[in-house]
């Protein structure tokens, strides 16, 4: 099986992932709808945080926290991944793929670069808006540009995970249980507030969430102040997380063949 | 890795078992050959096995024991080039309802290695040839029953496989959608497809298999041409209902030529059963005969044996949900 061959697979399944997400209005919601309504609450009720001692020197407030609603678009992206992939077992669909010949890899691969593109959309949406509300980014748009790239491996990291799931349990209704589990990683994470603001219980807990790093990183890069987060440990965590969840992704499909 | 050659059996079955969680054996031992260019028919009712079976032979489930070739490769060795040279049709159309039915051509086309344009074109006749082209670009969540079952069908050729596997692909179908696939099927036979169909449903099997295998809780319990398994359980029969009681022994002389005359029921004194294998050949026959002998018909009825006969011969219960009847002495 040639590079070329699998390249035109992974891409006629990310078109696909990706056409379905549009179609689907129940997918819409959560992943472009739902960030935004949380970005408003957070940027209208907790706007006073900003002048907490210890809250960083920022352009503006807007600015600060809609990274937080991009690694939460990215989180649901991923998420939405595992359900659509759920779906496509429990309705057979994905019995059509296992029956092409094409290397299985590629159908993990095929379901996580329709995250990608989705994710590529959802963070330009949410700068887009923000924009539109008064955020402005001092990093510029090549900073912008490397934040969208950063929510889309951290969303592919995600998607990872919830395919993994998908593929060792089958289940649609499992998937959509663990839709709080994504708040959960958020708020333990300093997605809306400087990590040196949380409690030290929370804040001990960041230390270990990936996003911590990928969140303060699209800040560092959106504020263009590096001391609020290096893009580089940013971009070091959501690789490693996309790294070994596609990974895990993969066993779990081939484990799933095995026990067939 | 073997190249298929013509003369190998396009599907070959040997001592194949497939036991699920609790030592269940939804195939049992099956063995079976199908011949390349061949339509073979796999009967059983629902939860014999058939469905497990194929997708074993389509490289979906692992079988538990046994071998199986489909066009010369390994379903377990060499999984991706049985893939290859297979088309699927699954039952219960597994097709996104959200997309259109172009779209999911040009996909599959993808999934199976065409470039671009190539999977464009090819998505262009086969809307055609099944005729969807009208529907190409409605999302296949409108789609009757029957357009999903040609769009299934059209998926399933998109890399014009050499053997095809059609998994139930009527059932539930109006009669008319139902005939349009048959001809489709036929039409996809001419051409030197392989077809290998379950069904469970008799007339199917009757009309488009060239041989049929029937299954029954995982094993092959008859397999033949539909004319040799009826043969097997009896010739047809003319029932001859006469107009007087009297001309009974006047029929059984003038029929004895013709077939076996079966020995006469009292209960029915007008009927006279004649067992011939000409079958309809012996009506004419039959009615000169009787003419001669100055015997008054009132009517002549063909009895042929169904499948569905052989089905009872060699299980014990009917094929479509009807009452067990009793075992062939």
């Amino acid at each position: 099986m040639s590079a070329a061959r699998e390249g035109r697979v992974v891409a006629a399944l990310g078109r696909r992932a990706l056409t379905v997400q549009f179609r689907r209005a129940q997918l819409l919601m959560p992943t472009f709808v739902l960030p935004l309504m949380l970005l408003a609450v957070i940027a209208s009720g907790t706007s006073a945080a900003q002048g907490l001692r210890g809250f960083p020197d920022v352009a503006s407030y807007l600015g600060f926290v809609i990274p937080g609603t991009i690694v939460q678009g990215a989180l649901l992206a991923g998420l939405t991944s595992g359900t659509a992939m759920a779906g496509d077992i429990e309705g057979g669909f994905f019995d059509r793929l296992l029956a092409a010949p094409v290397h299985r890899t590629s159908l993990v691969i095929g379901r996580l670069a329709g995250t990608l593109g989705l994710s590529v959309l959802q963070t330009s949406f949410f700068l887009c808006i923000g924009l539109a509300f008064g955020a402005s980014y001092p990093g510029g748009p090549g900073a912008a540009l490397a934040a969208i790239a950063l929510a889309a491996i951290t969303a592919v990291g995600i998607g990872g995970l919830a395919a993994a799931i998908a593929l060792w349990t089958g289940s649609l209704s499992l998937l959509q249980s663990i839709f709080p589990f994504v708040f959960v990683l958020l708020f333990t994470a300093p997605a809306f507030f400087p990590r040196d603001l949380l409690t030290p219980a929370l804040r001990s807990v960041a230390e270990y969430n990936p996003l911590t790093y990928v969140v303060e990183a699209v800040r560092g890069l959106l504020t263009g102040q590096e001391a609020i987060g290096d893009p580089l440990s940013g971009f070091g965590a959501a690789v490693l997380l996309a790294l070994a969840t596609t990974a895990l992704a993969t066993l779990a499909l081939k484990e799933r063949l095995r026990t067939a | 890795m073997k190249s298929f050659e013509s003369s190998a059996p396009a599907v070959e079955v040997r001592e194949l078992v497939r036991e699920f969680k609790g030592g269940i054996r939804a195939v049992d031992g099956l063995d079976l050959d199908v011949a390349p260019g061949e339509i073979y028919g796999f009967l059983g009712p629902n939860g014999a096995g058939k469905t497990t079976s194929v997708r074993i032979l389509t490289t979906l489930l692992r079988p538990t024991s046994g071998s199986a070739r489909v066009a010369g490769h390994d379903v377990v060795a060499h999984a991706d080039a049985v893939r290859r040279s297979i088309g699927v049709a699954l039952q219960e159309a597994a097709i996104d309802p959200l997309m259109t039915g172009r779209e999911l051509l040009r996909m599959q086309g993808a999934l199976h290695g065409l470039r671009a344009t190539d999977a464009r074109d090819r998505a262009g006749q086969l809307l055609e040839r099944v005729g969807l082209t009208q529907a190409a670009d409605r999302r296949v969540g409108g789609y009757s029953g029957g357009m999903r079952r040609r769009l299934d069908l059209a998926l399933a050729l998109v890399h014009r496989p050499r053997v095809l596997f059609l998994d139930e692909p009527t059932t539930g179908l109006d009669p008319t959608s139902r005939g349009a696939l048959w001809r489709e099927v036929r039409s996809l036979n001419d051409d030197g497809t392989t077809v290998f169909l379950t069904t469970q449903y008799l007339e199917e099997a009757e009309q488009l298999a060239d041989r049929v295998g029937i299954i029954a809780v995982g094993r092959l319990v008859a397999e033949g041409t539909p004319d040799a398994l009826k043969a097997r359980v009896g010739e047809p029969m003319l029932h001859v209902e006469l107009a007087e009681p009297e001309s009974a022994g006047r029929a059984r002389d003038a029929l004895a030529g013709l077939g076996s005359v079966e020995p006469p029921d009292p209960a029915a004194p007008t009927r006279v059963v004649l067992r011939t294998p000409a079958g309809k050949g012996a009506i004419a026959p039959v009615i000169r005969a009787l003419d001669e002998h100055d015997v008054v018909v009132e009517s002549v009825e063909v009895e042929t044996p169904t499948l569905d006969d052989v089905f009872a011969a060699v299980t014990g219960s009917h094929l479509e949900g009807a009452a067990p009847v009793e075992a062939p002495a």
